[in-house]
C-alpha cells in the first residue's frame, strides 16, 4: 500500500517537474542548436549564390551522405579510417602515458625526454605522411604509424603533467598509512593522472582523425581521405562535402561513445564539488 | 637489583632534520610510554610537523633513530587529506586495505568504525565535496581509527575548526583513547588543546632545538574539567617559562644560525 503511494507521488513529482525539466534542457541545448541552425542557413544562403558546382546546399549534401551510408563501400571507408585512428592511438597511449607516467616519476627521464616530445611536438604532419609513404608504401601501416607518432608527443606531456601536478599531500597520507609505492600509485596517482589524461585524449583524439584523413588522403589509402581524394579527381563537390560530414561525424561518434563517458567517470566528484 | 623495563611505544631520540639546507631539528629526544597520549606545543614554524612527519615515517631524520613498538600506527593530518574521486566510506576503507585486508573485510571494517564515530550510512556515501569541513576531519580521524591502531599521529588535526567543532573531534578522539587505549604524539599550537587531550604536554623549542620539558595537567585525561583547565592554561602562560614562546609568531620559521648564545635553552638575542 505504501509502495504504490510513493509511487503515485513519484509518479505526480515527475509530471510535475517535467515541463522545468524540459525548460533547462531547452536552456542548456537551445542556444547550440540555434547557433547550427544559423549556420545552415548561412550555408544554404552561400550554396543559391555561387551555385551547386562551387557549394552544395545542405540538404544535396544530406543526400549525398544517405548515398555513402546505404553502400556497404561506404560503411567500410568510415570504420577503416576510424579503425586506424584508434589503432594508433592505442599505441601512442601505450608508449606516450607509458613513458610520460615514467618521466613525471624520474626527474632524468624527464628531462631527457623533454627535448625529443618537444621536436615531435614541432614536426609538422605532412612531414611524417611524405617519410612514411617512403617507409611503408601506401598501406595500413603507413596511416597508422602517422597517427600514433603524431599523439604520441601530446600523450607524453599530457601524462607527465598528471603525474608532476598530482596532490603530493595525499601520497604521503597514504604512505603514513604504510603504502608501497606501487599502491601509491595504484591507489592514489593513477585516477588523478588518468583525471588529467582524460581531457588530452580528447585533443589527441581529433589530431588523430585530422592526420589520419590527411594521410589516406595523400597516400590514396581506402578511408575518408581516400575517398576525398577521389571526390576531387572526379570534382565531385557534393561528395566530398558529404565525405567532411562524416569525418566530423565519425570523430563526434568515437568521442561520443569513448571519452566522454570515461571523462564523466573520471570527473563525475568534480560535478558534484562545484554542486 | 631489579631492572625496570619500560616499555615505550615510540622512541625519537637526537631527531636531527634539514630541509633545503636549513635545520629545522636539532637534537630533538622524546620518549612517549605506553598508552600515554603526549601533546606536542611549540610556536608555529618550530617544526613540529615535520617531527610528525618523521615519527609517521613519511620523512627519515637526517640524524637519529626513531624506535617504534607498536604494531600499527594510525595518522590524522592537518587537512583531511580525503581521496577527492572516493566516497568517505572509500576514503576510510582505504587505510584498511593498506594493512592487506581484502576490499570486502575493509568495507566491512569501515563501516562497522564509522558506525561507532556516529557517521550515518548517508553521510558515507558522500564524496569529499558533499561533506563539511568537521565532517570531512571526522572522516580522516575514522580512517586512522579503522586500521585497529596501537599508536596514534595527529598533526594539528583541528586548527582550521571553529572552536565549537574542535571541541566535539576532541570528544572523539578522547572516547577512541578510553575505548582502544592506544599511545599517541599530538601535535597542537593550541595549549587549551593540549591540555584537554593529553596525558602530558611536551613543549618544543622555538627554533627547533629540542625539547625543553613537560608538563602534566591536573586531573584525569577525560575528565578534566573547564575550570581545570583554563585554571591550568593561564598557569601555564603567566608562570611558567617553558611556554614563554609559545605565542611568538615567525611565518618565516626562524633561521637556527644566530649569533646569540648558542648553548642551552637560547631564546634569541
Amino acid at each position: 500500500m505504501t509502495s504504490r503511494v510513493a509511487l503515485s507521488t513519484r509518479l505526480t513529482e515527475a509530471v510535475e517537474a517535467l515541463p522545468i525539466q524540459m525548460g533547462n534542457t531547452a536552456v542548456r541545448l537551445g542556444p547550440g542548436a540555434l547557433g547550427l541552425l544559423l549556420g545552415l542557413f548561412i550555408w544554404h544562403l552561400g550554396a543559391v549564390a555561387y551555385g551547386p558546382f562551387v557549394l552544395p546546399t545542405p540538404l544535396a549534401t544530406a543526400k549525398a551522405v544517405a548515398s555513402v551510408l546505404s553502400s556497404v563501400d561506404g560503411w567500410a571507408a568510415v570504420l577503416s579510417t576510424i579503425v586506424r585512428v584508434i589503432s594508433g592511438l592505442a599505441i601512442s597511449l601505450t608508449i606516450g602515458a607509458g613513458l610520460g607516467i615514467a618521466a613525471g616519476y624520474v626527474p632524468f627521464l624527464l628531462r631527457m625526454l623533454m627535448p625529443w616530445a618537444t621536436i615531435l611536438l614541432g614536426m609538422p604532419a605532412i612531414a611524417w605522411i611524405i617519410l612514411t609513404m617512403i617507409w611503408f608504401g601506401p598501406s595500413h601501416g603507413a596511416v597508422i604509424f602517422t597517427v600514433s607518432v603524431m599523439t604520441t608527443p601530446v600523450l607524453f606531456m599530457g601524462a607527465a603533467e598528471g603525474v608532476l601536478v598530482r596532490d603530493r599531500r595525499l601520497d604521503d597520507m597514504a604512505l603514513g598509512f604504510g603504502a608501497s609505492a606501487w599502491q601509491q600509485f595504484l591507489r592514489v596517482g593513477l585516477f588523478q593522472i588518468a583525471g588529467h589524461l582524460a581531457p588530452v585524449m580528447a585533443i589527441a583524439l581529433a589530431l588523430g582523425f585530422k592526420v589520419a584523413i590527411m594521410s589516406e588522403l595523400i597516400t590514396s589509402v581506402t578511408g575518408i581521405g581516400g575517398e576525398l581524394a577521389l571526390a576531387r579527381t572526379h570534382l565531385d563537390v557534393d561528395m566530398a562535402m558529404a565525405w567532411v560530414v562524416l569525418a566530423v561525424s565519425g570523430l563526434l561518434a568515437v568521442e561520443h561513445t569513448a571519452v566522454r563517458p570515461l571523462r564523466r567517470r573520471l570527473e563525475r566528484w568534480r560535478a558534484i564539488g562545484r554542486g | 637489583m631489579s631492572v625496570t623495563v619500560i616499555e615505550t611505544p615510540m622512541t625519537l631520540a637526537a631527531i636531527n632534520y634539514a630541509y633545503s639546507g636549513r635545520q629545522v631539528l636539532r637534537d630533538v629526544s622524546l620518549v612517549l610510554r605506553e598508552g600515554e597520549m603526549v601533546a606536542l606545543v611549540g610556536p608555529s614554524g618550530c617544526g613540529k610537523t615535520t617531527l610528525a612527519h618523521i615519527a609517521t615515517g613519511t620523512l627519515t631524520p637526517d640524524q637519529g633513530r626513531v624506535l617504534r613498538r607498536y604494531r600499527r600506527h594510525g595518522v590524522v593530518f592537518q587537512e583531511p587529506r580525503l581521496l577527492p574521486w572516493a566516497t568517505a566510506l572509500d576514503n576510510i576503507a582505504l587505510s584498511v586495505e593498506l594493512t592487506g585486508v581484502k576490499r570486502k573485510a575493509a568495507r566491512d571494517k569501515a563501516h562497522e568504525v564509522a558506525e561507532r564515530a556516529a557517521l550515518l550510512p548517508d553521510d558515507l556515501a558522500k564524496f569529499p565535496a558533499e561533506l563539511s569541513g568537521g565532517m570531512r576531519q571526522r572522516v580522516s580521524i575514522v580512517r586512522a581509527l579503522a586500521v585497529d591502531p596501537d599508536f596514534m599521529i595527529f598533526d594539528e588535526p583541528f586548527g582550521a575548526l571553529d572552536a565549537a567543532l574542535r571541541r566535539r573531534m576532541q570528544d572523539l578522539v578522547l572516547s577512541a583513547v578510553a575505548d582502544m587505549g592506544f599511545a599517541g604524539l599530538f601535535i597542537t599550537h593550541d595549549l587549551t588543546e593540549a591540555a584537554r587531550v593529553a596525558h602530558r604536554i611536551a613543549v618544543m623549542d622555538a627554533r627547533g632545538q629540542g625539547i625543553l620539558g613537560s608538563v602534566t595537567p591536573p586531573g584525569r585525561i577525560g575528565h578534566r574539567s573547564e575550570a581545570q583547565l583554563f585554571g591550568f592554561v593561564q598557569e601555564c602562560l603567566a608562570n611558567n617559562p617553558l611556554f614563554a614562546d609559545l605565542d611568538s609568531v615567525d611565518e618565516r620559521a626562524a633561521p637556527t644560525f644566530c649569533g646569540c648564545d648558542p648553548i642551552g635553552l637560547s631564546r634569541c638575542c
